[in-house]
């Protein structure tokens, strides 16, 4: 992987050059109510930042983000929220996805990279591949960043997730003094460089070795906050969720949830949706809705039955369901440590304190 | 163009045969080729309405019609119950891992149904008759919640009268046609013409029946891994990806629908 370095200047002019040829969405900064404050002593940054189309936003209004955006987490970027699969019986010459412009998306965080490995799992793994999320996948260009800061929600590092990015992007900036150190990983990224090679500079070991040691510095801050949480090492999640099935948890902390969905609907690696029908019949068509376990029709079969008719089974679901099944599948969780589900929750239900909780009753000696 | 994996075919309803007052089976003709291997699903759908997972009960040998045995309990199957010849369904599928044939070479094979249970039973059934000398025996028994509830009514008498094929029927509560058994489907598997070193057991119905039929098996001394479920959840895309129907480290429609009891025995309720 090669790395070079671009003057803060040029920012505008490497993001021109993008949009040229993709659909580009850039990180800017703003205030939201939603706020996790920090209750332990730490200085933690309490802004957000959103991702919205650079194409109708103001270039001043452009930042680089600290740390992942409030919203859209990356998979809204590649499934979306509510949209048509196929019409019946007819096959349309050129599928609508084909038509997409490309999506770049800048500002993107390793929480969400993580996250696309259980995205591609879920629709480009099993035995048949979903041609649209492929389409939007293999086309989009990653532009990821270096999270320079955390906010009291991020817990990444407890699952060993860096705060920074080394694998799964096209280029990954990481901010250094008057500029970004740029790492080219693809060859589709090379390309784009090749183009406008003019901007970059080679990066020299110095600004390297300047990177590690500001990455190493946000790791250490990350290790004293993770400190006051105690969260479970990743190592033992499998092991505490089956153990605690029974636990008491699951219902005293689900007495403050008002079932409005959020955790799922926020969450980067939740991946379930459903299949609905639309009329009219003459050219109905099937469309792909986000679902979530925590929603109290879920497993709702046709005669009514229900197998998570209460809440605390659907809560303990989705733990079974990140902790246990994709343990089981494909060897790591569904949980990147982004905090969305934490920061959205009206109920203040908290995925941290759960599996503290849950490590604590097998009385095994905390982290 | 890539396949697009959520598009039905389009198949034509061809028949409508009334099995009992609220299970009917659809006859369906599909416009192109679709063959399934017993004990897969397909994902059926009602225009403009929906979808909904069903495991065909004909023969799978025959390609160019699926019969489809179908209870009215919900919003897709209440309206195909008010379908009738003629009209446009879609077919999704087959998915999911059929009854594994292979492993039931040269055994008897046990077949527990408890009502519309029978119907993914019947084209296994088919299946077995069609190959029936490279198996010992098939013992099929059978509970309805009355005798009107009774699906299949013709076919029974003439399955018993065939060679190898042993059937016993029952229902939960008699009445004054009816001559045979009264009591659960539990209450006819003493006595089991099968030999316990040499038989598996394949048991389909509704998970309060599939529970205590296993706990009776288990019981008489049939294997964990000897034992053959069918888990129906509420699958909605049948591909492993929509996540609806998972069961423990399973996904039904994908690992499934048809589980050994070894499979599933430490999961936690599995019957609900």
């Amino acid at each position: 992987m090669e790395s070079f370095f671009l003057k803060a200047d040029n920012l505008h002019r490497f993001y021109q050059r993008i949009a040229e040829t993709f659909e580009l969405y850039v990180p800017v900064r703003i205030q939201t109510p939603l706020k996790v404050k920090c209750d332990y002593g730490l200085q933690l940054a309490t802004d957000d930042y959103l991702l919205v189309p650079y194409s109708s936003t103001e270039k001043e209004k452009v930042v680089f983000n600290d740390y992942r955006s409030i919203e859209p987490a990356a998979r809204a970027f590649f499934t979306y929220f509510k949209e048509e699969v196929c019409s019946y019986f007819v096959d349309k010459e050129t599928s609508h996805q084909e038509q997409e412009k490309p999506l770049a998306l800048a500002g993107i965080k390793n929480c969400d990279l993580f996250s696309l490995k259980i995205q591609d799992f879920v629709f480009l793994g099993g035995n048949e591949i979903d041609p649209t999320f492929e389409s939007r996948r293999k086309n989009a260009l990653i532009i990821s960043g270096d999270c320079p800061n955390f906010k009291e929600v991020c817990f990444c590092r407890a699952f060993d997730i860096n705060p920074y990015a080394t694998e799964g992007f096209d280029f990954n900036f990481s901010p250094l003094n008057d500029g970004y150190l740029v790492d080219v990983a693809t060859e589709k990224a090379s390309k784009i460089l090749a183009s406008i090679k003019e901007m970059f500079t080679p990066a020299s070991s110095g600004q390297l070795s300047g990177r590690q040691a500001k990455r190493d510095v946000v790791i250490k801050k990350m290790e004293k906050h993770l400190s006051y949480h105690k969260i479970p090492k990743k190592e033992s999640l499998q092991e505490i969720v089956l153990a605690g099935y029974n636990s008491g948890v699951w219902q005293e902390q689900m007495l403050t949830c008002v079932e409005c969905g959020g955790c799922i609907f926020m969450c980067d690696t939740c991946h379930c949706f459903l299949l609905m029908d639309e009329t009219p019949e003459e050219n109905a068509k099937r469309l792909r809705l986000w679902d979530g376990c925590l929603l109290k029709n879920f497993s709702k079969v046709a005669g009514g039955a229900n197998p998570l008719k209460m809440r605390y089974m659907r809560l303990r679901n989705r733990f079974m369901k990140k902790f246990d099944f994709f343990i089981s599948n494909i060897g790591f969780q569904a949980c990147c440590g982004c905090g969305r589900c934490v920061e959205v929750c009206p109920g203040r239900i908290d995925i941290r304190y759960i599996l503290r909780r849950l490590y604590e009753e097998k009385h095994l000696p905390a982290r | 163009m890539k396949k697009n994996i959520y598009q039905p075919v389009e198949a034509i309803l061809e028949d409508v045969i009334e099995e009992s007052p609220t299970i009917k089976t659809f006859v369906l003709r599909p416009k192109v080729p679709f063959s399934f291997r017993t004990g897969e699903f397909i994902e059926l759908t009602v225009p403009g309405l929906g979808e909904a997972p069903f495991t065909p009960s004909s023969d799978p040998q025959v390609k160019e019609k699926i019969d489809v045995t179908i209870m009215s309990v919900g919003t897709v199957t209440s309206k195909l119950h008010t379908m009738g010849k003629g009209e446009v369904l879609g077919l999704r599928g087959p998915y999911g891992k059929g009854y594994p044939l292979q492993e039931f070479k040269g055994k008897d094979v046990l077949i527990v149904g408890g009502g519309v249970g029978l119907a993914p039973l019947r084209s296994l059934l088919f299946a077995l008759f069609a190959e029936i000398e490279d198996y010992n025996k098939v013992v099929l028994r059978y509970g309805a919640r009355t005798s009107t509830d009774i699906i299949y009514k013709s076919s029974l008498p003439e399955w018993a009268k065939m060679k190898k094929v042993n059937v016993v029927t029952t229902v939960d509560v008699g009445d004054p046609k009816w001559k045979g058994h009264v009591g659960l489907v539990t209450t006819i598997l003493k006595d089991l013409p099968v030999s316990l070193k040499r038989a598996v057991s394949v048991v389909c119905g509704p998970p309060i029946m599939m529970k205590f039929v296993t706990l009776k098996l288990l019981e008489i001394g049939f294997k964990p891994q000897d034992i053959y479920l069918s888990m129906e959840k509420n699958m909605s895309c049948g591909l492993g990806k929509c996540g609806h129907c998972r069961l423990g480290k399973f996904y039904v429609c994908k690992d499934g629908p048809v589980f050994t009891y070894e499979e599933l025995k430490y999961l936690h309720d599995i019957w609900d």
